[in-house]
């Protein structure tokens, strides 16, 4: 009899499906050709292309489509070996099975090699396919922002910044705090020495640090007993999480880049109204203040950014720019994403990750950080919160589904495209 | 000034910090106060001392709050564009204002000089001014301020050195900028610079300009009493110069400039009323003060900013037939006037 007074049939149907057992087992090939199925779907298919275009340009040569066939040919190369690689496993599987012993054993002998050529070749054509962000190379800023509501989201944005600190002093990331700006009141304190957070900025400025924390912007979600609750009840808050791209402190390429007015970067001067927040009067060596805030505000868009961290007006207006242009460039980019993702069906487009989605929930309770969008679950949850490893694995997880939302969207352009040149002048007319 | 509602000490008492009812008297917001209990912590923190870090904190919020001492003499420091120049009683604390002009100033600028600038800068207090053209023009510019007070001279120079030990300034700065204490009213002051006329290429010079009437009015409490009156009000009678006593420094500057013949002149002033008072001396100059005649303007606090729609100038009539222009927003606070003919030869 079982020892559990009583199981919940659900659970012993899922069990039974996964088949309990098989879990433990460890399949070689899994940690080294996890392509996910879109990205193998879209290689197959411009391998095809690739195959195509070659044959035409076998029997008559066309400037166009020469191009487009080295576009492409990288993709093929590396799909072809990959099948191959793949194919050859299969066969040193199937060998494997034989009732020869002497072919077993060379075949076992082979193995080893075979992963490896396969490990390799895949992640070349995962490389060669994942379509790159225009900001991944870039140092970000990470701008933790409480929710509407009480001081528990305050209390918690605090956890918030902390945890992404000190997940960039464990990982060996250079740091610095842009902008810090708290209440640290007397009557209130939040657990484990938590400040009521109004807005912290954290600049990470190791290059590539775009790529690595750009999934986790959105809102992140707390359900824990605050400490200032009396009654024990369990509160639902949020916190909401941006990631902007920055620039690197003496990045000299992407300098000239601010001056460009192509780029994401470029915001036009006269665009921009700068205030001193001082207080009228006589000013001059009548009066001594201290008041060195800045604040901008870009006239078209209406954003606004204001710097009074430092007690320098120089070094607040060089971080009040640099905040401004970040977001502004966030901004153009998001703009730019939600007119492609209108281009698209409409399947996708309930994937997108949007500015107000809650993306994660940390639960105290049950000691438990969720991932909505990865579908991941990670247990131990202080360790999360102290930047460890399991934060770690969260953020690699939604790396993960990034890439493969990417090429989802990727693909899902390219039959759009495909779809427009394809239909007939007529049904735009219709329209 | 309105007197402070009790409960806005309760409230700077429960929202910021039990230190902060110290500080709301002088800071009278709670943001400013947050602000400035932030900055008295970081220097705290960032200051080695065998005195506990709370009991600093506390001394440094009774110096700044109770006694309205301000934060720069308390902090010993304030930022001057990217530099940081150290401040201690006895001498002027620099002002935003000073800072936004010489930064103007410096925009205004040809770009290529082929020969390196030579700058002056009378009255020049902790050697803010000197020392931030220096980190804004190339190396080879030769800066010199002046200033009567030992005190001044001793702290410029130090200042000096400590923006170079944090490398905010070249270590050429110590050769090519220097610091000497002369009295601008004493008869052999010209010669002693060692200036030939025309050579010179920038003076400046941020004199004291409040009226003693001033001093009691409009100047604020901590201005009054923790900064030298030697560098806010004219110590000196007016009587040889024909002109308000808040003006005597101006008026001999002019004879100096009368000497000196330099290319362009910035003179920070206390309003509008002094600029335009000032700008009129200028105007009406007679002899070799003819040649700026011509060429004067009125600088706001935000010289660089445009107050007013495209194509349109402010202008002011200083004299019964000169008009002078007026430029940026805020208040009046300078005085620029350059030598014509120089200016057609560029």
């Amino acid at each position: 009899m079982s020892a559990a007074p009583w199981v919940c049939r659900s659970c012993v149907r899922s069990l039974r499906r996964i088949g309990f057992a098989q879990q433990f087992v460890r399949r070689a090939s899994t940690d080294s050709v996890k392509l996910p199925p879109a990205l193998l779907e879209r290689a197959r298919f411009l391998t095809a292309e690739h195959d195509q275009l070659s044959a035409q340009l076998a029997t008559n040569f066309d400037e166009k489509i020469a191009k487009r066939a080295g576009e492409v040919h990288r993709i093929a190369d590396a799909f072809k070996k990959f099948e191959n690689a793949k194919a050859s496993l299969q066969e040193l599987e199937g060998l494997l099975k034989s009732d020869d012993a002497e072919m077993r054993e060379l075949a076992q002998d082979d193995l080893a090699a075979t992963h490896d050529q396969l490990a390799e070749s895949s992640r070349n054509l995962s490389v060669a396919l994942t379509p790159k962000h225009p900001f991944a190379d870039m140092p970000c800023l990470i701008e933790v922002v409480p929710g509407p509501g009480g001081t528990e989201g305050r209390f918690f944005a605090d956890t918030v910044f902390k945890m992404y600190q000190a997940y960039c002093t464990n990982k060996g990331f250079r740091t610095k705090v842009v902008q810090y700006l708290a209440a640290d009141s007397t009557g209130e304190k939040g657990g484990d020495g938590e400040t009521a957070l109004q807005e912290a900025v954290l600049e990470v400025m190791e290059e590539g640090a775009y790529a690595h924390f750009r999934g986790e912007a959105g809102m992140h979600r707390v359900q824990r007993v605050p400490a200032t609750e009396k009654s024990g009840r369990t509160h639902t808050s949020a916190v909401a999480v941006w990631v902007l791209p920055s620039f690197a402190e003496n990045a000299t390429a992407s300098d000239g880049d601010w001056d460009n007015p192509e780029s994401d970067f470029y915001i036009d001067p006269a665009e921009v109204k700068s205030e001193k927040m001082r207080a009228s009067g006589a000013g001059g060596q009548h009066v001594n203040k201290t008041e060195s805030a800045i604040r901008l505000t870009h006239i078209p868009t209406g954003i606004t950014v204001s710097m009074q961290d430092s007690r320098s007006q120089h070094t607040n207006r060089a971080d009040a720019w640099r905040l401004l242009r970040s977001r502004i460039a966030q901004k153009r980019r998001e703009a730019r994403e939600e007119a492609a993702r209108a281009l698209r069906s409409s399947v996708l487009s309930s994937a997108q990750l949007t500015r107000g989605d809650k993306i994660r929930t940390y639960n105290y309770g049950q000691d438990r950080c969720t991932d909505h969008r990865a579908g991941l679950d990670v247990h131990n949850l202080p360790d999360v919160l102290r930047g460890g490893d399991t934060l770690g694995k969260v953020i690699n997880a939604v790396h993960g589904w990034l890439t493969e939302k990417d090429i989802q969207a990727l693909l899902a352009d390219e039959e759009a495209a495909a779809a427009a040149a394809n239909a007939p002048p007529k049904g735009r007319k219709g329209k | 000034m309105p007197r402070l509602p009790p409960s806005l000490f309760w409230r700077a008492r429960k929202q910021i910090s039990p230190f902060a009812p110290l500080l709301l008297p002088v800071c009278r917001t709670l943001d400013s106060t947050a602000n400035e209990l932030r900055w008295i912590k970081q220097h705290v923190n960032s200051t080695k001392s065998l005195v506990p870090r709370r009991l600093r904190i506390w001394q440094a919020c009774l110096k700044r709050g109770d006694r309205g001492m301000p934060l720069q003499y308390v902090l010993g420091t304030q930022p001057f564009g990217p530099l940081e120049i150290l401040c201690r009683p006895g001498v002027l604390i620099p002002r935003p204002e000073t800072e936004s002009l010489i930064y103007h100033l410096h925009s205004i600028l040809p770009r290529h000089s082929s020969q390196p600038l030579k700058i002056l800068d009378l009255c020049t207090g902790t050697g803010c001014i000197p020392l931030l053209l220096s980190s804004l023009l190339p190396a080879s510019t030769k800066i010199s301020g002046v200033d009567i007070s030992p005190q001044a001279i001793s702290l410029s120079r130090e200042n000096l050195t400590h923006n170079i030990t944090l490398s905010h300034l070249p270590a050429s700065a110590s050769k090519s900028i220097n610091f000497t204490k002369a009295d601008i009213f004493s008869p052999g002051f010209v010669p002693s610079l060692g200036y030939k006329p025309g050579e010179l290429d920038i003076l400046v010079s941020n004199p004291p300009y409040i009226s003693s009437h001033g001093f009691n009015t409009t100047t604020e409490r901590s201005v009054r009493l923790f900064e030298p009156k030697l560098a806010l009000v004219p110590q000196v009678t007016a009587e040889q110069y024909d002109c308000e006593p808040e003006d005597v420094f101006y008026a001999r500057l002019l004879e100096i400039i009368s000497v000196l013949q330099p290319k362009r002149v910035l003179f920070e002033v206390g309003d509008l009323d002094q600029a335009a008072r000032v700008a009129a001396m200028v105007v009406r100059g007679k002899g070799a003060l003819e040649v700026y005649a011509q060429a004067v303007e009125i600088w706001r606090d935000e010289p660089g900013v445009d107050s007013h729609e495209e194509g349109v100038t402010e202008k002011m009539g200083v004299d019964e037939e000169a008009e002078v222009e007026i430029k940026g927003q805020g208040n009046g606070r300078g005085v620029y006037f350059w030598r014509r003919d120089d200016q057609e030869s560029e």
